[in-house]
């Protein structure tokens, strides 16, 4: 009996047995499958008490409510909040991913910071804030004693009216800078199409949701247009409902999108001659008398032919049968002239026809010819203020804070011309035009810039004019940011002065733009700040008190929470509105019943507590119509030749041809045309042999192309057709690329005059032939390693013409070629 | 003398003895040595009595006075030590002479800090278990999951799985897993077992615990 080789075996072949016999193998594999989910890096649900805050998200002006739901002090979901008006439940793929906003520490400045290598090398220092405060004060101060307090520049991305962008104005009045400089946006482009056709100034509520005929001149409806989360919701209510007479959706885009997918009909003209297929719908409607008699013959003005001391004028009316009859508006935008009739006879003939200009997610300005000619649509078939179209409103009554005071110093420099000539009679629709700042640090006479301050905003990046922008910066001074992000024009910074985030302050939006009912959304902490930022209200307030003289008067307030009680209050004065939702009924179905206006509030710090709970205040009331008093046009009605933009063609030319003035501005067209709604063509220097692709920037819902970097997980919703690691694929047409060799997935190179990309190409049906689709938002060279080095930015080869009217960046007119690499 | 065959046959089975001894030493290793290097013996921070304060006690809590739902419908499950506060707040005052309540007082009460319990029936993350819908909706009593806590002088050892960090209780003390009780085990099959029993069979679909 010895341990031969045969008997090991034996031994061994017993081990076995008697193991599996046991529980041994059987309770490891099930043990170490649990041990593999408790690897410290395998993420985990926080632990703690689930608790949930009502708020409202301030990442877009479209103001949804959200609730954030808690674990302990964690925010764990984010999601749309049914008892909210304006979202009813719905809520955009970057609202939800917020919390990777708050949690993604790569993206995140921790605390004040003072650059220390050379500009743009990413290497700076901790301070704290008081320095930070301090080194900024003593700056400004020293400005208003050198008596050049316009040196001082702001470029503020805060929605317009908010608490925060007036602070920030007014710290820029009462330092004595008229250059305060807001982001442009769509927004303007519909307020100074309502300015020069109806005199209104202020919100342009849109009431898309009542009209039975949409025709969306390029809104990217489901794509992020007008508030994603109120889109999503009126979304329901046109294709949910069968039985409903349900609206009529006609969407004109180049690109089969998601809307023009959803949409009951898809007209894709040519990219750029939107005007000229509204000018050609306008002409069916005047020519078979389709328009309404009543506004037409009352309240509008320039329809038929007028005189004055110039003599007779065409009007609109012989002006559009004239130069677009179908057939040559065929020839400029490739729709044929059938569905043009068809079109302006469906659009006249509906209950509530709508038309809307847009530009994908009305983030960045439009032409304002094309946005009046599609206007002047609703102009025609008299629904102005009218249920489902364009309403006019007065703002929200919202209280003024008193007057800033203004010292000697102050009142020079708010007396001199402004940096970038907005509202000069070069530029006299414009408020702010960022672009011009190239121009202004190019100025041969010293810098006229010397301090700049950067709010809520990432221009180097989501600008078309931002590669020029970072050079503009290299020459500024002094640069400062206020933004909690490690983004592109932070990076340019000398002093970094962090905000919190937006789940951790407190904001407002006055009135989402479009909302067709005065809306005031509050929103609240949902977390302690993680890292040592600061409300960049509370340091407006504090930099002002440190500068002193009167700049300290004009700031009375310890906390920002104070500026923004003292407006509320006005809204408390008024005796209107509702700060609970009730119901199940929309607020838009219910706007002409008059109730809800009645105040429900026992005290304004009962009201102020009730508005922080439910994040809003609103009125649930509009009065349509009203034609004789909304107009507010020198003519006191509807102008479809606009009595300002002839004044200002005047002005310009000081005594001069208004014609030659125009031209000077850019505008192709001549005569009367230049005040009419009418189809500009395209001005660009490329040549068309050379380069003779049209490039389109596009905006996807679950791409974030504003401020806001794109999180991770909405990188993980593109698709492989539209990022592979760190390639962006391009949408051509099958057509198109065949005729440079391109096949799916190959690698080639994009060029425009401005520069190149490199690129991949996805063929598509949906993409119109000659157009290279390319979407907004990649490209960063800051941020993270979950976005730096992602994709390329289309900015960087757009090639901007001025608007002539609005003096804004035309970014949808470059023309490129393609070669395969 | 034995014959050859008989010589051959005798070493043929002598061998099978070594398959044997195999057998018994694997048997002994994973009923006996296994066990007892899984798991390690951890004590509670505290030796709580369920008997001493609850119901036929002088004290006489009732169980959802500590272990009681929140008005959204989440579990409290152990109580903080601001529940033990309401009574024992006094770091100076002791009702009985248990070492155990001068512990209490002297290691959490007076500092403030949160007794870290351990918890026997702590499941993975992964798993959602709504206690709502067990005890108000199902009407199960605390005793089928979790055994009769209430007659304990003494909390149970604390026998954590040194690969899982989960307690025995989980896997059940019984080895081969071998239940009497219903709260012998807390495994994914005993949940389905009971929904199975109980006619809600359409609770076993994956999604309903793991979220």
């Amino acid at each position: 009996m010895e341990l031969d080789r045969r008997n090991f075996i034996k031994f061994v072949a017993g081990g076995v047995g008697g193991t599996l016999l046991s529980p041994l193998p059987w309770k490891l594999v099930d043990d170490i499958a649990i041990w593999t989910q408790n690897w410290p890096w395998v993420p985990v649900p926080a632990k703690g008490k689930f608790s949930a805050v009502n708020t409202v998200c301030s990442l877009c002006s479209g103001a949804c409510g959200i609730q954030v739901r808690k674990a302990g002090d964690r925010v764990v979901k984010i999601e749309g909040r049914s008892d909210f008006p304006v979202n009813r439940g719905a809520l955009c793929p970057l609202g939800m991913a917020g919390q990777q906003i708050l949690y993604n520490e790569g993206i995140r400045w921790k605390g004040p910071m003072k650059r220390v290598g050379p500009r743009g090398s990413e290497v700076f220092r901790e301070i704290t804030w008081d320095q930070a405060i301090n080194e900024l004060a003593t700056r400004i101060r020293g400005l208003r004693e050198q008596g050049a307090p316009e040196k001082l520049v702001a470029i503020d991305g805060n929605q317009s009216r908010s608490t925060v962008a007036l602070m920030i104005q007014r710290f820029l009045d009462a330092v004595g800078s008229p250059n305060y400089l807001a982001v442009p946006r769509e927004e303007d482009t519909h307020a100074l199409v309502a300015h020069l056709m109806q005199g209104t100034q202020g919100p342009v509520p849109i009431d898309l949701e009542n009209s039975d005929f949409i025709l969306s001149f390029g809104c990217s409806l489901l794509d992020g247009w007008g508030g994603s989360g109120r889109m999503q919701s009126a979304w329901r209510e046109f294709a949910g409902d069968k039985e409903r007479n349900r609206t009529y959706l006609v969407q004109v885009d180049p690109r089969a999108s998601r809307t023009a997918l959803k949409a009951d009909e898809w007209i894709a003209p040519l990219p750029g001659t939107e005007a000229a297929l509204a000018m050609g719908i306008a002409h069916v409607i005047v020519k078979e008398k389709r328009y309404n008699n009543e506004f037409i013959e009352n309240h509008a003005f320039g329809f038929d032919d007028w005189f004055d001391a110039k003599g007779k004028h065409r009007g609109f009316s012989r002006f559009v049968l004239e130069t677009y009859a179908p057939a040559a508006v065929e020839k400029i935008t490739g729709i044929q002239k059938s569905a043009i009739n068809r079109l302006a006879k469906m659009f006249a003939g509906s209950r509530a026809p709508l038309a809307i200009a847009g530009r994908g997610k009305g983030l960045l300005p439009g032409s304002v010819y094309e946005f009046m000619a599609v206007h002047a649509l609703n102009g025609l078939v008299g629904r102005i203020n009218q249920r489902g179209n364009v309403l006019a409103a007065e703002d929200l009554p919202l209280a003024s804070w008193p007057e800033a005071t203004y010292d000697s110093v102050a009142v020079d420099g708010l007396n001199k011309e402004r940096v970038d000539l907005a509202g000069s009679p070069r530029y006299p629709f414009s408020q702010g035009l960022l672009h011009r700042l190239c121009e202004a640090t190019n100025s041969t006479q010293g810098p006229s810039i010397d301090t700049l301050l950067m709010c809520s905003a990432n221009p180097i990046h989501s600008v078309p004019y931002g590669k020029d922008l970072k050079e503009a910066f290299e020459k500024i001074p002094f640069v400062t940011s206020f933004s909690p992000f490690r983004d592109e024009t932070s990076m340019m910074a000398d002093l970094i002065l962090p905000d919190h985030t937006y789940l951790e302050k407190m904001a407002d939006i006055v009135w989402p733009p479009g909302l067709q009912y005065p809306l005031y959304a509050l929103s609240q902490p949902v977390v302690k700040p993680l890292y040592r930022t600061r409300h960049s209200g509370d340091v407006f307030i504090s930099l002002a008190q440190r500068i002193g003289g009167t700049v300290s008067d004009s700031f009375g307030w310890e906390h920002f929470e104070e500026a923004i009680k003292e407006r509320v209050k006005g809204l408390y004065d008024s005796g209107k509105g509702r700060i609970v939702a009730r119901g199940g009924q929309p607020v838009w179905e219910r706007l002409d019943k008059g109730g809800g206006v009645n105040k429900e509030y026992a005290s304004f710090q009962s009201m102020w507590e009730g508005l922080k709970g439910s994040g809003c205040w609103y009125m649930p009331f509009h009065s349509f119509g009203r034609w004789p008093e909304i107009f507010q046009t020198p003519t006191k009605k509807f102008e479809f030749f606009s009595s300002k933009i002839d004044l200002a063609l005047r002005s310009y030319a000081k005594g001069g041809s208004a014609g030659d003035a125009a031209s000077e501005l850019g505008i192709v067209s001549q005569g009367d045309a230049m005040s009419m709604p009418h189809y500009e063509e395209a001005r660009t220097e490329a040549d068309d042999k050379q380069y003779p692709l049209l490039l389109f920037p596009m905006e996807l819902i679950n791409l974030a192309s504003g401020w806001i970097g794109n999180p991770p997980f909405l990188n993980k919703t593109l698709l492989d057709h539209q990022l592979e690691k760190d390639a962006l694929f391009v949408e051509l047409n099958p057509k198109t690329a065949s005729q440079y060799g391109l096949a799916e997935g190959s690698r080639a190179v994009l060029r425009s005059p401005k520069g190149e990309l490199t690129i991949r190409i996805h063929l598509f049906d949906g993409a119109m032939p000659g157009v290279v689709f390319i979407p907004l938002g990649l490209g960063h060279t800051a941020y993270d390693r979950y976005l730096r080095g992602k994709g390329v930015n289309p900015f960087d080869i757009i090639d901007p013409t001025e608007d002539p009217l609005s003096g804004q960046p035309v970014w949808w007119n470059t023309r490129v070629a393609v070669s395969r690499v | 003398m034995e014959t050859g065959q008989e010589q051959e046959r005798k070493t043929k089975w002598d061998g099978w003895i070594f398959f044997v001894v195999g057998l018994i030493v694997a048997l002994l290793v994973g009923w006996v040595v296994f066990p007892l290097l899984l798991y390690s013996e951890q004590r509670q921070p505290l030796n709580y009595s369920h008997v001493k304060h609850g119901p036929e006690s002088g004290v006489g809590l009732e169980c959802e006075e500590c272990h009681f739902f929140y008005e959204d419908g989440s579990f409290s499950g152990i109580p903080g030590l601001s529940k033990c506060k309401e009574c024992h707040e006094d770091p100076e005052s002791l009702y009985t002479d248990s070492p155990e309540e001068a512990k209490l007082l002297e290691a959490f009460v007076e500092p403030n800090r949160e007794i870290p319990w351990l918890v026997y029936s702590r499941q993975p993350d992964c798993v959602y278990f709504p206690h709502i819908a067990h005890v108000k909706m199902g009407e199960i009593e605390c005793r089928v999951c979790h055994g009769d806590f209430a007659s304990n002088d003494t909390l149970p050892a604390y026998k954590v799985n040194r690969l899982t960090r989960y307690s025995i209780d989980i896997w059940g003390r019984n080895i081969a897993g071998y239940k009497s009780n219903t709260w012998d085990r807390m495994k994914m099959d005993d949940c389905a077992e009971c929904h199975t029993r109980e006619a809600k069979e359409h609770n076993n679909a994956c999604f309903v615990c793991h979220k």
